[in-house]
């Protein structure tokens, strides 16, 4: 099962969160990056097999990021986060290739786990 | 004909009615060799009443006193010997006055030494006009030649009189034309059927750079109107006079005009045609409107301001609150989730988690006071500006001193606006002036207004229009205030903000 994680979000804070959450339940955090161009280079370095990304990141968003990670890598898994309802983004975080949307809030070993499983 | 020819005589150079009357009086009685003569008229407020306009008396003790009494006196029609010609519209002689029961005068006549009476109309094309009576020294019998010479005299003065006084009434309406026209705020220029200036007030001169004297007889469209507009113009004025509708008169309308050194400005303009036999003159009113234009283009500029400074600060509420206090509560319900799902199997990590969630909570409970503060500082409303601004000193990081600050609150404009100034210069300095170590401010009160100070001691250099000042410009000008920059490089920093604050 794929357990190796990229962290994408410009808030440092929320970055912390989230690797604490996933660490305690076995995921493996391969890595973490503050932005689009961050991303991409880490994606292609630490080759993991699940990345999160917050929407709102500065420059690139993070629905780009989810789509040139798709072109580049179709095998990754992309989950895309944000603080705002999953109503407003479920359905661009799918089609830029992501295979789900989660609010940040909700993140959790399980959550994660069922967004990415099967 | 005589009389006739000495009435027309005395009366030609008479300055008014009043002055042809009593020059036509003195020709009259001197003509007869009488001592007296008086004119009457009805009294402008009561037209059945009849008062003394003129007299003339020989200078003699006698008809020095009758002449005081007729001054006082007022007649109505049929009453004495004016009042009997105004109601018959016919002359009467009366052979001695002074034995005449009738007359209310008899008395004084007699006294007076004055006998024969004679008295007759003054008529003009509108009519009887007034009545002139004469008293001689001896008692005299009618003589219809003599009344008849007088009938005529009194037909031609009627005519001369009217004459004066119209022209008096036209020369007093040029005075008083005149008088306007010198005061007028707005520009009046009169141009005649040629297109040639005939008038140019002192307010044109103004505007316009041209003196009335250089302006008379020059083309009024080469003069004030831009080039590009001569042409229309001259093709309307001759439109017009070849029997064309009017387009442009009598109403109200702007365009452009242009001064003596070229730079074309707003007028309002409106154009009547004044009513004089023989070829139209026109009369444009003109008001430079350059003042009225750009205040509302200032104020237009400031309310678009107004409405972006505050779309600009909902949207900067909205990423305060989703970079920072939503964060911490978003980390708060992974902490509690993370909890829930291990209290069972791992207690103490559950714990630990819980530490978390409580130490996120308290830090977005902190994040959300500031920002509560930034949109508006509840201290500011609770205790005024004093407590507000030492506030801000105390959480500045850079080292803030509040050196004065005036007692007792002001209105809550004034108050909020002072706040923000001093809230937005203490963010400037933090954000954009590299080493500074102290900023002073000073709060004053004095003649009626608030004077906010604050000063700086880094580089200087800072751009006016930058950073919120503007916004705060704004928000000064809707108060009436004036905000001030001052930042020479190399100098520090001053912001000096001034707000009205009638006490």
């Amino acid at each position: 099962m794929a357990r190796r994680v990229l962290i994408v979000d410009d808030h440092a804070r929320f970055r912390r969160i989230a690797r604490r959450a996933l660490e305690r339940d076995g995921w493996t955090i391969v890595g973490e990056a503050s932005d689009g161009e961050e991303a991409l280079h880490a994606v292609r370095a630490l080759e993991p097999d699940v990345v999160v990304i917050d929407v709102g990141l500065p420059g690139m968003s993070g629905l780009q990021v989810a789509r040139r990670v798709r072109d580049e890598m179709p095998e990754l898994l992309v989950v895309v986060m944000s603080t705002r309802d999953s109503a407003d983004y479920h359905e661009l975080a799918v089609a830029s290739g992501a295979r789900g949307f989660l609010p940040k809030a909700e993140l959790s070993s399980a959550a994660l786990a069922a967004l990415v499983s099967d | 004909m005589r009389m006739e020819q000495a009435v027309a005589r005395a009366v030609a150079g008479a300055t008014d009615a009043g002055d042809a009357y009593t020059r036509a009086l003195q020709a009259i009685a001197e003509a007869l060799e009488w001592p007296l003569a008086a004119a009457w008229e009805p009294n402008a407020h009561d037209p059945d009443e009849l008062g003394c306009v003129a007299i003339w008396a020989a200078d003699e003790e006698g008809p020095r006193a009758f002449a005081d009494l007729t001054r006082t006196l007022s007649l109505r029609p049929g009453e004495g010997l004016p009042g009997r010609v105004w109601r018959s519209g016919r002359p009467v002689w009366i052979t001695d006055a002074a034995l005449d029961a009738h007359l209310p005068r008899q008395r004084a006549a007699a006294t007076s030494g004055l006998h024969a009476a004679v008295a007759f109309p003054v008529r003009s094309e509108r009519g009887l006009v007034g009545v002139i009576e004469i008293f001689g020294a001896q008692q005299r019998e009618p003589d219809a030649a003599l009344v008849a010479a007088l009938e005529v005299a009194g037909a031609h003065l009627g005519q001369l009189v009217e004459r004066r006084r119209a022209e008096g009434s036209r020369h007093a309406s040029e005075q008083r034309y005149r008088a306007t026209l010198q005061a007028a705020l707005d520009c009046v220029v009169t141009m005649d059927h040629r297109g040639r200036v005939v008038e140019f007030n002192p307010a044109a001169e103004r505007t316009f750079g041209y003196r009335s004297e250089d302006a008379i007889g020059r083309e009024m469209a080469e003069l004030i109107v831009p080039p590009d507009l001569r042409e229309s113009h001259r093709r309307g004025l001759a439109r017009y006079l070849a029997g064309g509708a009017p387009r442009v008169l009598d109403q109200r309308f702007e365009i452009e005009a242009v001064r003596a050194d070229g730079t074309r400005f707003p007028v309002e303009l409106a154009i009547t045609r004044i009513d004089v036999p023989g070829p139209p003159l026109f009369t444009g009113y003109l008001r430079d409107i350059t003042e009225r234009r750009r205040a509302e283009t200032e104020l237009r500029e400031s309310r678009a301001r107004v409405v972006e400074a505050g779309d600009a600060a909902r949207r900067r509420i909205e990423r305060d609150l989703h970079d920072g206090a939503q964060q911490q509560l978003v980390s708060v319900a992974i902490s509690l989730r993370a909890a829930r799902d291990r209290i069972a199997d791992d207690p103490i990590g559950a714990s630990a988690l819980l530490d978390d969630a409580i130490e996120d909570l308290a830090e977005g409970l902190a994040e959300l006071r500031e920002l509560a503060r930034g949109i508006h500082p509840v201290v500011l409303m609770e205790g005024g500006l004093e407590p507000a601004v030492r506030g801000l000193v105390r959480r500045s990081s850079v080292p803030a001193r509040l050196l004065s600050a005036p007692a007792g609150r002001l209105p809550h404009a004034v108050e909020s606006a002072a706040y923000f100034v001093v809230a937005e210069a203490l963010t400037n300095v933090t954000r954009h002036a590299a080493g500074a170590t102290l900023v002073e401010i000073a709060l004053t009160r004095a003649n009626g207004r608030l004077v906010v100070e604050v000063r700086d001691d880094a580089g200087g250099g800072a751009d006016p229009e930058g950073g919120g000042l503007r916004g705060l410009a704004d928000r000064i000008a809707a108060l009436d205030g004036t905000l001030d920059v001052h930042s020479p490089v190399g100098g520090g920093t001053t912001i000096h903000a001034e707000l009205p604050c009638a006490s």
